[in-house]
């Protein structure tokens, strides 16, 4: 026996944190089985397959060809057929390539078939912006949401990228996960007694008096670092990390903007159809009026030129603009 | 005289790195371009070699802690003698090169 005790939480990396969810579920659930691109030997595009080629084989995780169309058709295949893939979409961009199996069979199949199969597929893809231009940077999760059968998750730390990532594979359905390439730098806690996060669940990050931040994904720090600016200008914000886009935790939202009487919204992507219109339509409408303000992506495509990029990307400085416009009297 | 070893930074995105694997324990001596410590960034390794003869008098940080940039992972001195400071934050850092592997 050993003398050591096992400390409750450890610290690791995002991605250590999606490895770690995968291999633990793949240890216990024979049907898990990852597909995609550089996910075999390679560990995957940002490690966050490490180890699991090594551990499970080239069986259960396997490289695909840069197809992306069959790798998400073979995933709601195989997915339907028994099997709970996760698909790995390295950039969000070319999930386009892969919508028709994942919305028109995937999102639908349960429907169509009277309850009789499912899809439980988790697609795992990266969106964001970080020097690699128009097709390379895109968020373009809010095109999934309005999907029915579809549900859609984007963790913005090590513990809910693990928590997350449990969860999607346990649900019935397919679940796109969206994590963020500035998110794999980052390290956190975990839990050793963690338990999977609830789909459909936002969590307050912050908490302040004066306006609440709805935002989600790398957004989060970026909301972090304005609230530590606007406190040094005596403005107290409340940060709710949405983590599932769909379904919406519109209650946790409206709870927090109905005490602090002021919504911003705050996305990386585009905010025409955006996560924030949405989240500011539906606070609205439970809480009656509402001071509101949208933060998101100018309407251009992400340049390659960093200086365009950070330009057309929100910051901290344009939540902070967007905070004071919503407060001044 | 007493010197901090740090962590090599600003690294773009990087917040944080864990120590992988000290070459050397409190009290080896180390020539320029020795290795003394292994880092791990989320997708690469930092090899920290010294800059100059030296002596890792104090690690600060252990196999598997983790450490900012710009923060003390050990103390090292020339001589064995000196006398460790109670704190790193009045320190010079040690010279060093970094190669990211």
């Amino acid at each position: 026996m050993s003398s050591e005790t096992t400390p409750p939480v450890s610290k690791l990396f995002f991605a250590e944190a999606i490895a770690r969810a995968l291999h633990e579920a793949m240890s216990r659930d024979p049907r898990v089985i990852v597909l995609g691109q550089d996910v075999g030997r390679y560990g995957g595009p940002y490690r966050e397959f490490s180890g699991l080629h090594a551990a499970f084989g080239g069986r259960r995780v396997r490289d695909t060809p840069v197809a992306e169309a069959s790798m998400v058709g073979l995933g709601v295949g195989a997915a339907a057929a028994g099997l709970r893939p996760v698909v790995s979409i390295t950039y969000m961009d070319f999930l386009l390539l892969g919508l028709d199996p994942l919305v028109n069979y995937g999102a639908k199949l349960r429907y169509k078939t009277g309850g009789q199969l499912g899809a439980p597929v988790v697609v795992k893809t990266t969106a964001g912006a970080r020097g690699q231009g128009v097709a390379h940077s895109q968020c373009i999760e809010s095109w999934l949401v309005g999907v029915p059968g579809l549900k859609v998750v984007a963790p913005s730390t090590p513990a809910d990228a693990w928590g997350l990532m449990h969860a999607a594979l346990q649900e019935d359905g397919p679940v796109v996960y969206v994590d963020h390439k500035r998110l794999f730098p980052t390290a956190g806690e975990l839990a050793r007694d963690a338990v999977p996060v609830p789909i459909g669940r936002a969590v307050v990050r912050r908490r302040g008096a004066d306006v609440t931040i709805a935002t989600h994904s790398y957004m989060c720090r970026v909301a972090d670092s304005a609230a530590d600016r606007l406190a040094a200008l005596g403005v107290a914000c409340e940060i709710v990390d949405l983590r599932t886009l769909a379904p919406l935790d519109v209650d946790t939202v409206c709870e927090s903007a109905a005490r602090t009487g002021a919504l911003v919204t705050l996305e990386e992507g585009q905010l025409a159809c955006g996560i924030g219109a949405e989240v500011a339509y539906r606070v609205r409408e439970k809480t009656g009026t509402m001071r509101v303000a949208r933060v998101g992506a100018l309407p251009a495509p992400v340049s390659s030129n960093p200086v365009l990029e950070a330009a057309s990307v929100p910051g901290p400085d344009e939540v902070v603009e967007a905070v004071r416009g919503l407060l001044r009297p | 005289m007493i010197r901090k070893l740090a962590v090599p930074g600003p690294i773009e995105d990087v917040e944080e790195l864990r120590v992988l694997m000290w070459h050397g324990g409190e009290g080896t001596a180390f020539a320029k371009g020795d290795l003394i410590v292994e880092l791990e960034t989320h997708k690469a390794i930092v090899e920290v070699r010294a800059g100059g003869p030296g002596v890792l008098r104090k690690i600060l940080c252990a196999e598997g802690g983790w450490e900012k940039a710009g923060r003390a992972l050990a103390l090292v001195g020339d001589d064995p003698a000196d006398p460790l400071p109670g704190s790193t934050d009045a320190l010079e850092a040690c010279p060093a090169e970094f190669d990211v592997v």
